[in-house]
């Protein structure tokens, strides 16, 4: 009975250093890079004003399109190096049932304007703002860039977490126009507000 | 003082310490009024390990905010913690749910208490040098020394595996977005293609893409949509030399068959020659021209020959040159 108080002794010993070993390899990884909840549901509705100002878009009046929806602000480098590639997918899809809805993340809508027009626009894009970040939280928003894409029926088909470049954004597209869910993706490092 | 005395203070003491626990875990939000209290339990998604209710951050004060509007509206606090979580999933909870997975988390430290208050227990009761009836005979086989070991490393084995399991990080399915992006270009659309090229445009390599791309539509015969793509590798720097030779023998073939423009597409085909002198598809191309549209039967006639000349033109394209030199011979008009 000795012995077999020894080894439960060991045992809990063991399941101890166990659950240390597999917590410690949770160090350093981010928490945010968790499966979005919103893939295959429905996507939460928005009802957001342009940057500046005017009237509303919302993305009932979307409804048929691929929508996609991307959070940035001028203060996010990984923003910046995509913002070229979210142009030119929207101007290369915007005729073909694509729209491009970037909003912008915890940031003054006049630095967004300027950073817009340095940056560039598209014209089958809407550069929309988000007070109170009400559209971020009901999209599950960690950090910038994220990039969540909508199909035609208004699923959340895809997201990606990170810097995207054109071909990943355009295949993603042609993946849904194919009728597949991309589903969630990793690409690179997302960003706070500097201040944070 | 006694051994019974002894075992039953050192009960009543975690007994008392296990209550005081239990209680200060559930009567501290009634304490606080909602929203704070709804705070406390929702993490900061931005923060490392701070809840929204202590966080200064912007966007746990957005959260704050939206906890206020909700708890104002009259909603519960698992309605307005369950749309967080429809969002944020899990992560956002900073204890984690006493379900599923997360479980075992709870249950745990219980398991521990427990198991801790009966090995006190027994040892009180078997001090050691008492020894016990129930023990083994010293001699033992080795093997049978080995199998709790083995038995303990089994289980060792099997609750990282399960831990690690459940633990893991959710990064999405293999077959993420990112990795579309390394399939044959084959599956990607026109549409795709452009933006890569506008977003790419100072890139030394995207010449290919852009010709791969005006290939495309040449095919289709758009080339209204293939010529600035065309144009484009033709005048780049980065482009090689059998991309621009092949961008030369399109623009002048489409100056030729689209616009009738006969200077230019003959000017087109010599440039691709001064890269390419030996190229047969540019010297085949200008003689159609020179004889289709421009009568000079001669020089057509020459360059066709130089085309038949090449010991590596196929089989099928010998038997159409031949044909179409034959009829130049003899005074035909062309196709």
């Amino acid at each position: 009975m000795r012995n077999g108080l020894r080894w439960l002794g060991y045992g809990v010993a063991l399941v101890a250093v166990g659950f240390a070993v597999v917590l410690a390899s949770r160090f350093g990884t981010d928490p945010g890079l968790v499966d979005s909840p919103l893939l295959g549901q429905v996507a939460p509705v928005f009802d957001l004003a342009p940057l500046e100002g005017g009237e509303s878009v919302s993305l009932d009046e979307l409804e048929g399109d691929i929508v996609v929806v991307n959070f940035f602000a001028s203060w996010c480098l990984q923003c910046r190096n995509e913002h070229d590639a979210l142009t030119s997918t929207a101007n290369a899809f915007g005729d073909d049932g694509v729209t491009l809805v970037q909003i912008a993340y915890q940031e003054s809508p006049p630095n967004s304007i300027d950073y817009l027009q340095t940056a560039g626009r598209s014209e089958h894009a809407y550069y929309l703002a988000d007070p109170g970040s009400r559209t971020a939280i009901a999209y599950g928003v960690f950090g910038i860039p994220e990039t969540f894409f909508i199909d035609e029926d208004g699923l959340v088909v895809g997201k990606i977490i990170g810097e995207s470049d054109a071909l990943t954004l355009g295949a993603t597209i042609d993946a849904i126009k194919r009728g597949e869910s991309p589903g969630q993706s990793v690409t690179g490092d997302t960003q706070q507000r500097p201040d944070q | 003082m006694s051994e019974r005395f002894r075992n039953t203070l050192t009960v009543s003491l975690i007994v008392v310490m296990a209550a005081v626990l239990v209680t200060l875990v559930v009567t501290s939000p009634m304490r606080e009024d909602r929203v704070q209290s709804i705070g406390d339990r929702i993490k900061c998604p931005v923060c490392q390990g701070e809840s929204i209710a202590n966080s200064p951050s912007q966007m746990a004060r957005d959260m704050m905010a939206l906890v206020e509007e909700r708890v104002a509206d009259g909603q519960s606090d698992e309605a307005i913690i369950d749309e967080l979580l429809f969002s944020y999933s899990g992560a956002v909870l900073l204890d984690p749910p006493a379900r599923g997975p997360t479980l075992i988390l709870w249950i745990a430290p219980l398991g521990g208490l427990v198991i801790g208050v009966g090995v006190i227990l027994w040892w009180r009761r078997h001090p050691p040098g008492l020894g016990s009836p129930e023990d083994p005979a010293p001699q033992r086989s080795r093997a049978r020394k080995l199998a709790p070991l083995l038995a303990l490393a089994g289980a060792f084995a099997v609750i990282v595996v399960v831990a690690g399991f459940f633990l893991q990080d959710r990064e999405g399915p293999a077959t993420g977005v990112a990795n579309l992006a390394g399939e044959d270009l084959d599956d990607v659309s026109n549409e795709t293609m452009e933006a890569v090229i506008a977003a790419n445009s100072d890139h030394p390599q995207v010449d290919g893409m852009r010709l791969a791309l005006a290939e495309r539509y040449y095919e289709a015969g758009d080339f209204r949509s293939a010529f600035p793509h065309y144009l484009a590798v033709a005048g780049s720097s980065n482009a090689a030399e059998t991309e621009a030779v092949t961008a030369l023998i399109r623009l002048g073939w489409m100056a030729w068959e689209g616009n009738g423009e006969v200077a230019t597409a003959l000017n087109l085909f010599d440039e691709a020659l001064a890269i390419d002198a030996e190229s047969d598809t540019a010297r085949y191309l200008k003689a159609q021209v020179l004889w289709c549209g421009a009568e000079q039967r001669d020089e057509a006639e020459g360059l066709l020959e130089d085309v038949l000349a090449d010991p590596e033109l196929a089989d099928e394209s010998r038997d159409l040159i031949q044909a179409d030199l034959d009829a130049i011979r003899s005074g035909g008009s062309c196709a």
